[in-house]
């Protein structure tokens, strides 16, 4: 029995949403950048699910999550990076305490 | 010379530029040398106008240039040269020449003199826009130009405060007319499609009736704010504020005849729209003869000259009303010549005087002033129009015409008032020249004018003698009447060729009317039979009425002007609250507006995030809406 | 019998998923939190091999579970945090993120089903040819230009993270 796309697609959906749950609950600046991995490997499993279900067709999904592996490495680079020179600044990660844009 | 006919008022506006320019640091007396040259070769271009046109050539419109364009309405720069107005070019220069020689002397202290001659000049420039046009847009600009002089001229001591209330109060009752005219000129090119006077007269028939009379009483209320008739006439008297030389130009011989040359010029249309005739016959005899009633009891010299004015003007009205707009012209003519004189002469005794106008102060000046006495003793005859001078043939030709056209009552009303003119002229000249002096320290300083001021008296006294003969006799068949009947005249307004026995007895009349109140005049303030003092008690009330000018002033004051006051003061509380409160409601607006937006401004990056989210679940209902069929497209 | 093994391994894998992840968010102390995302890397890798992309899931253990765990376990250890009560771990925007993320959730994961396979069958072997012939010629300038990325990354970050030195 083959385990039908559409189980692979909700895994995916439920993974993306439990990451943006993280983004939006957490305070911790790190934990935030953790529950970003996480909606950007939810759509790895995506892409790569619909890729080899329709290899016969196109390919190139699987090409695409090469390129998110990048981007997701640099943007955790930087990110970090960001967090770790604002923990100079005042030392919190708390992001409900980072609020000096306040309008 | 027709063709250089815009060279009259180019004279003019010269000076006004070069007197106005340079006069206060560069060119001092010179101003007033500048100035009276510019006239002085206006009124020689002005009678080489006037013998081209008496020569028979016919008339002709020089256009300047093309001034206004505009989708149907078409207005030019352009004069009008005919009869009517080569005799008002020649009056206005001829009269304003010799004014202006005259005030050289007259306002020589005077610290304000390069600014005297300036003003004075561009009047007379304005005043001759106003009669050369040809169409009623260009004489507004001279009519307005008038206006503005008149203001500038009589606040022209504006270091006291009656001159410049006096001014201001002038030029308020002048826009009231204004207002008169506008809409007469805005009508007039609503029914007719121009503003143009020979496009204008040539077509009166596509007119209603009803249009005209609304056209024709709209300027006619234009002219009784410029010529101060009823009811906008009580400028004139406090206009006396200003120099004599003023009073003697604006105020009796050009400005004011404005609003004759207005009907005389726009006669086809009155001529056509039935009633408005008879609304300018009857305010200008009434005017004529309340104003008349007033001049009886003043004291200011100038004051009386002023209330005599209006009642001439409303002669000239009522010659109009009646059908005799020749005579309207002809009386114009005179009147310039005499009231001019009258008031120069005034300016002369105040002169001598240091300054003082009141007569009760004066008395037995004809010994210290000789010239000055002859020359007014001449113009005070024509005012009272005494055969052979000047005022005599028109003022008669005027209550003939008003008898023989089949208005009895207007023109007792003009013998009525014949005998009050020649009453209070004979006063006048009483009180101020003859008898004993009442100031003996005025009489010892008195002193004769200079001759730069009497040699225009004496030219003026020449015209006031010769004028009417030379132009109005035989009456009706006179050469005025040959060289303007065609021009003024419509078809069947005037009764033609009356006997000559009627026309002598009529004349008889006038002068019994005239001599009646000069004799009344003597025998009061000669014999004191009866006395003066007497009848003033003894008339009570009626004196202190007519002493107080019928207390028209305060009427106007307390009824019409508290009115206004009361209006301004709910618009100004309109403006405060409703406008300005609905910009500031805008403005508060504004920034609550801005401030309860800004609260979503938070700083937390999280809250953003949450927006994102949001902004995403709606996408997904809308979207879903339309897949799932809720909402169509 | 082998027939029931994918659909087991699938079963298997999805919890573990679903249940590291909710750690990840849960969990009370960070370095937890941490290690729950490293696994969860792991059984996504697990998922990739079951969908027959053994080259994609290969670079998932290299890049997510070696590079990027360890940085975030960088960023951990540089960035103390004083002890505080749990309820403190939370934003105060929870309740509206769970309004409107929920909905979203549930909406979507049903949604989710209504993928069908394709008619013809995926095809069998491998991922590496395919993906190797792709990236180094098909999308030879992306990938270039990912590198270009990466170094940028790299020098923003150094710079970002540099002291002011007097």
């Amino acid at each position: 029995m083959v385990v039908p796309l559409g189980a692979f697609i909700a895994v995916s959906a439920v993974l993306f949403f439990i990451g943006t749950a993280g983004v939006l609950v957490r305070r911790n600046a790190v934990v935030i950048l953790m529950s970003v991995e996480l909606m950007l490997n939810a759509t790895n499993l995506a892409l790569v699910a619909f890729s080899r279900r329709f290899s016969s067709i196109d390919e190139r999904g699987s090409v695409f999550v090469v390129f998110i592996f990048v981007v997701a490495a640099a943007e955790v680079a930087v990110g970090l990076a960001i967090v770790l020179s604002a923990y100079r600044n005042k030392p919190t990660v708390d992001v409900d305490e980072i609020r000096q844009l306040r309008g | 010379m027709i063709e250089n006919v815009w060279l009259i008022p180019a004279f003019p506006l010269a000076a006004f530029l070069i007197d106005g320019l340079f006069g206060r640091r560069w060119l001092h007396k010179w101003t007033g040398i500048i100035a009276s040259t510019a006239v002085g070769l206006s009124a020689l271009v002005a009678i080489g106008v006037f013998l081209e046109v008496l020569g028979g050539r016919a008339r002709t419109t020089v256009t300047l240039y093309e001034w206004i364009g505009v989708g149907d309405f078409h207005s030019s720069v352009a004069a009008l040269v005919d009869p009517l107005s080569s005799v008002m070019l020649l009056v206005v220069t001829v009269v304003s020449f010799l004014i202006f020689v005259y005030s050289n002397a007259y306002m020589e202290h005077d610290h304000g003199f390069h600014r005297f001659f300036t003003w004075l000049s561009l009047f007379v420039f304005a005043m001759l826009i106003l009669v050369m046009a040809d169409n009623y847009l260009l004489m507004f600009v001279g009519w307005e130009g008038v206006g503005l002089c008149s203001y500038l001229l009589i606040g022209f001591w504006f270091e006291r405060p009656e001159p410049y209330v006096a001014a201001k109060k002038a030029f308020v009752m002048n826009r009231i007319g204004d207002w008169g005219y506008t809409i007469g000129m805005i009508t007039t090119f609503l029914v007719f499609g121009s503003v143009q006077f020979t496009d204008v007269f040539e077509h009166v028939g596509i007119a209603t009736q009803a249009n005209l009379t609304l056209i024709c009483v709209a300027f006619f209320f234009g002219a009784t704010g410029k010529s101060a008739q009823l009811p906008l006439y009580s400028w004139l008297p406090d206009a006396m504020e200003g120099p004599t030389p003023v009073s003697a130009l604006i105020h009796a011989a050009t400005m004011v005849t404005a609003g004759v040359y207005l009907v005389a010029r726009s006669m086809p249309l009155f001529a056509a729209a039935g009633p408005s005739l008879a609304v300018v016959g009857i305010v200008g005899a009434v005017t004529a003869i309340f104003a008349a009633t007033i001049a009886l009891v003043q004291f200011d010299i100038k004051r009386v000259m002023a209330y005599s004015t209006v009642s001439q003007l409303g002669y000239m009205f009522l010659a109009l009303g009646v059908g005799a707009p020749v005579a309207a012209i002809f009386h114009l003519a005179t009147h310039a010549f005499f009231k001019a004189l009258l008031f120069l002469g005034s300016g002369s005794v105040i002169h001598g005087l240091g300054g003082e106008q009141d007569m009760r102060k004066m008395g037995g000046l004809r010994r210290k002033l000789p010239v000055t006495y002859w020359t007014m003793l001449l113009a005070g005859g024509a005012l009272a129009a005494l055969p052979p001078l000047a005022g005599f043939w028109s003022k008669d030709e005027i209550v003939a015409a008003a008898f023989l056209g089949g208005y009895p009552v207007l023109w007792a009303v003009g013998i009525l008032t014949a005998v009050l003119t020649a009453f209070y002229v004979t006063r006048a000249m009483w009180l101020t020249f003859h008898g004993e002096p009442r100031d003996h320290h005025l009489y010892d300083h008195a002193h004769e004018s200079p001759a730069v001021m009497t040699l225009p008296l004496m030219a003026l006294a020449v015209g006031t003698v010769v004028l009417g003969i030379a132009i109005g006799f035989p009456p009706e068949a006179g050469f005025i009447h040959r060289f303007l009947g065609p021009v003024v005249e419509v078809e069947g307004l005037v009764e033609h060729a009356p006997e000559a026995a009627t026309i002598l007895l009529l004349a008889g009349i006038s002068v019994a009317a005239g001599v009646l109140g000069i004799l009344v005049g003597l025998s009061m303030y000669v014999r004191h039979r009866p006395d003066p003092a007497a009848v003033s008690r003894a008339a009570g009330p009626l004196y202190r009425l007519l002493v107080n000018k019928y207390f028209v002033d305060e009427l106007y004051d307390h009824r019409i002007v508290e009115l206004f006051r009361a209006a301004f003061g709910a618009m100004w509380a309109f403006d405060v609250h409703v406008i300005d409160g609905l910009a500031n409601r805008l403005g508060w607006l504004a920034a609550t507006g801005g401030s309860s937006l800004r609260r979503a401004q938070t700083g937390i990056v999280g809250n953003y995030a949450l927006t994102i989210v949001a902004g995403l679940l709606l996408v997904l209902v809308v979207y879903g809406g339309y897949a799932a069929g809720i909402f169509t497209r | 019998m082998f027939d029931l093994i994918e659909p087991a391994l699938f079963a298997l894998l999805t919890i573990a998923i679903v249940a590291a992840g909710a750690g990840v968010v849960l969990a009370n102390r960070i370095t937890t939190s941490a290690l729950l995302m490293a696994f969860t890397f792991l059984n996504i890798a697990g998922m990739f091999v079951l969908l027959g992309a053994e080259t994609v899931a290969m670079f998932q253990v290299l890049i997510y579970v070696g590079a990027i765990t360890v940085l975030i376990l960088y960023g951990v250890m540089f960035t103390p945090q004083s002890p505080r009560p749990y309820g403190l771990f939370f934003q105060t925007q929870k309740y509206w993120a769970a309004l409107f993320v929920v909905p979203i959730a549930i909406f979507v994961a049903l949604v989710a089903f209504s993928f069908r396979d394709s008619a013809t069958v995926g095809a069998k072997g491998g991922d590496l040819l395919p993906l190797a012939t792709s990236v180094f010629r098909d999308f030879a300038f992306p990938f270039e230009v990912a590198s270009v990325l990466l170094l940028a990354a790299m020098v923003g970050a150094i710079v970002l993270v540099k002291r002011d030195e007097d």
